[in-house]
């Protein structure tokens, strides 16, 4: 099994004396679906966005697909890791003055300098698989969240990447428009993708994860296979967590 | 009681503007002298352009009346209207060829300008010149380098501090006594200029503002999809500042095309330097209400369109609104 990121004793702090990040190690294989939870403050989602150089590491060392990432990191090896590692966030985060098409087709034409019409042509299939296809020539703001998520998505995958990081992609959604973009993932997820997913979402979880991450104060406090994880978590931190979630 | 107190003041008002209103149009009609006007009417256009030549200014303006029309009533969804922001940019070209002639064209200086002509010369010119150079400021304003930072906010500090007036006689004055002798830079391009550097401090400052209601999260996800630094400022960030900064903008043209007149002040005949001087000549001796009341129907006009040309655009650039 190949590693597609493997992150040892990273470290990060915004205030001096606060830890975000707390020496955290773990490895993600190709192929895997890692479900990272923990409470808010822990720094799930500031580990994610270490994995595409969001932010810069204070200590310790990423590989990520190959390509090394430190605290001492330069702009292009960022770029090199953001043209393989797509990013979906909790605001969405879409380009309100673009349209749904051209919010997808954006970067493949830009960056990866694709012809425009073969470009246009992979953002419907992607939109299609998203199931909406119809809102191609509409703007963000006419969407409903969980459309734009979706855009969201198919954005990414415009780009063809290896590994797919979700930040609380559904934290920001009505309740009846959540399910919508689960469902959008474990399509993702059948399909063998990569993906680091931080959510509070627990059916998703335990039915897509093949690993659960939980963190708290900056550290992994356990990383389990989703059943052991849900009915008999090894550590006390984890079990009082699930405890509150289930209320 | 106070019904009739509302009645009676309603009456009173109602006979004190009907009887103003009266007045105005009895001396309108009768009592003003519009000869200051009609028999000088090329004069106001195109100042002292050569009369064999006034077709060229006349041809420039007429272009842009028709353009403005054509943008603000053409049919919509039509082919051709993707063609009208190149219309409009080549029509600053266009009227420079026209007037400066060359190519074809006699040449004629620009101490011959004048007019409306040379006011909308100015104002045309020093928006253009000052728009790319406000942008640069404001993004220098924000920018992470120490030094760049520090020195457009010095310059636009600076330039807020300054009136215009003295901006304008700088230009006009100083700046020759600091050339070279036998470099002279042209009167109209002088006044561009520090026109420019003027508008661009705070053109500067609603771009400003502009750049700021950008969520700093659309940047980052530009990022994460590969755009450079300088591509996600092109196309994701600049797009929707200037968008927001647009109704500002349109403030700061209006005052351009109205700060236009201080030129009269420096010995450039525009739209007002013009009336001066028709008012210095015997024959049009005191027809100042005439020839003001005039002034300020063209100045409304022009200001008006602009205003409805910037209306326009926005609603143009608003993405959901244009495509439904």
């Amino acid at each position: 099994m190949t590693v597609a990121i493997r992150a040892t004793d990273l470290v990060k702090s915004y205030i001096p004396g606060v830890r975000a990040l707390d020496g955290v190690s773990l490895d993600v294989t190709c192929g895997e679906v890692l479900v990272v939870m923990g409470p808010s403050g822990s720094g799930k989602s500031t580990l994610i966005r270490t994995f595409n150089g969001l932010e810069p590491l204070d200590g310790g060392e990423l590989d990520v697909l190959g390509m090394r990432l430190d605290a001492a990191h330069e702009e292009h090896q960022v770029r090199a890791i953001r043209k393989r590692v797509g990013m979906v966030f909790q605001q969405f985060n879409l380009f309100p003055h673009l349209s749904i098409l051209d919010n997808i087709t954006l970067a493949p034409i830009k960056v990866q300098k694709r012809a425009k019409a073969a470009a246009e042509q992979r953002a419907i299939e992607l939109l299609d698989q998203m199931g909406i296809r119809e809102q191609a020539r509409k703007f963000p703001a006419q969407l409903s969240g969980g459309q734009q998520q979706r855009v969201a998505i198919a954005r990414a995958l415009a780009l063809d990447p290896e590994v797919m990081l979700f930040d609380e992609p559904t934290s920001a959604l009505d309740p009846e428009r959540v399910k919508e973009v689960l469902d959008a993932m474990r399509q993702l997820a059948r399909g063998g993708m990569t993906m680091v997913v931080v959510t509070h979402e627990l059916g998703f979880a335990r039915e897509v994860a093949d690993r659960v991450m939980f963190m708290d104060q900056g550290q992994v406090v356990e990383i389990s296979d989703p059943e052991t994880f849900f009915s008999n978590a090894k550590e006390e931190r984890s079990r009082k967590f699930l405890n509150q979630m289930q209320h | 009681m106070n019904r009739w107190l509302d009645r009676l003041i309603t009456l009173l008002l109602a006979a004190l503007i009907g009887w103003g209103g009266w007045s105005t149009l009895h001396w309108l009609i009768h009592g003003a002298d519009w000869s200051v006007v009609t028999t000088n009417l090329p004069l106001y256009a195109v100042g002292s352009f050569p009369a064999d030549q006034r077709w060229r200014p006349l041809v420039w303006m007429v272009g842009l009346v028709l353009l403005t029309v054509l943008t603000l009533l053409g049919p919509k969804r039509i082919g051709w209207r993707g063609a009208l922001p190149l219309l409009w940019i080549a029509m600053a070209p266009i009227g420079l060829w026209l007037l400066v002639g060359g190519l074809g064209l006699l040449p004629v200086g620009t101490r011959d300008w004048g007019g409306l002509t040379l006011t909308l010369l100015l104002t045309a010119g020093s928006g253009m010149l000052a728009l790319p150079l406000g942008v640069l400021l404001a993004l220098g304003r924000r920018s992470a380098l120490p030094v760049l930072r520090w020195s457009s906010t010095a310059y636009i500090e600076l330039m807020r501090a300054v009136p215009l007036i003295a901006v304008l006689f700088f230009g006009q004055l100083l700046i020759p006594l600091f050339l070279p002798p036998g470099l002279e830079i042209n009167r109209v391009l002088r006044a561009v200029v520090a026109f420019a550097l003027f508008a661009a401090a705070y053109i500067a400052e609603d771009v400003r503002g502009g750049l700021q209601a950008i969520p700093p999260t659309q940047r980052e996800a530009a990022e994460v999809l590969g755009l450079s630094p300088l591509q996600s400022l092109q196309l994701v960030v600049l797009p929707q500042a200037l968008r927001i900064a647009l109704p500002s903008l349109t403030n700061q043209a209006v005052g351009l095309l109205q700060n236009t007149s201080l030129m009269a002040l420096l010995g450039l005949v525009e739209l007002l330097g013009i009336s001066r001087s028709l008012l210095a000549n015997p024959a049009f001796i005191g027809r100042y209400l005439e020839v003001y009341l005039w002034l300020a129907a063209v100045y409304w006009l022009c200001c008006t369109a602009m205003a409805l040309l910037a209306r326009h655009l926005e609603v143009q650039l608003d993405p959901v609104r244009s495509n439904r």
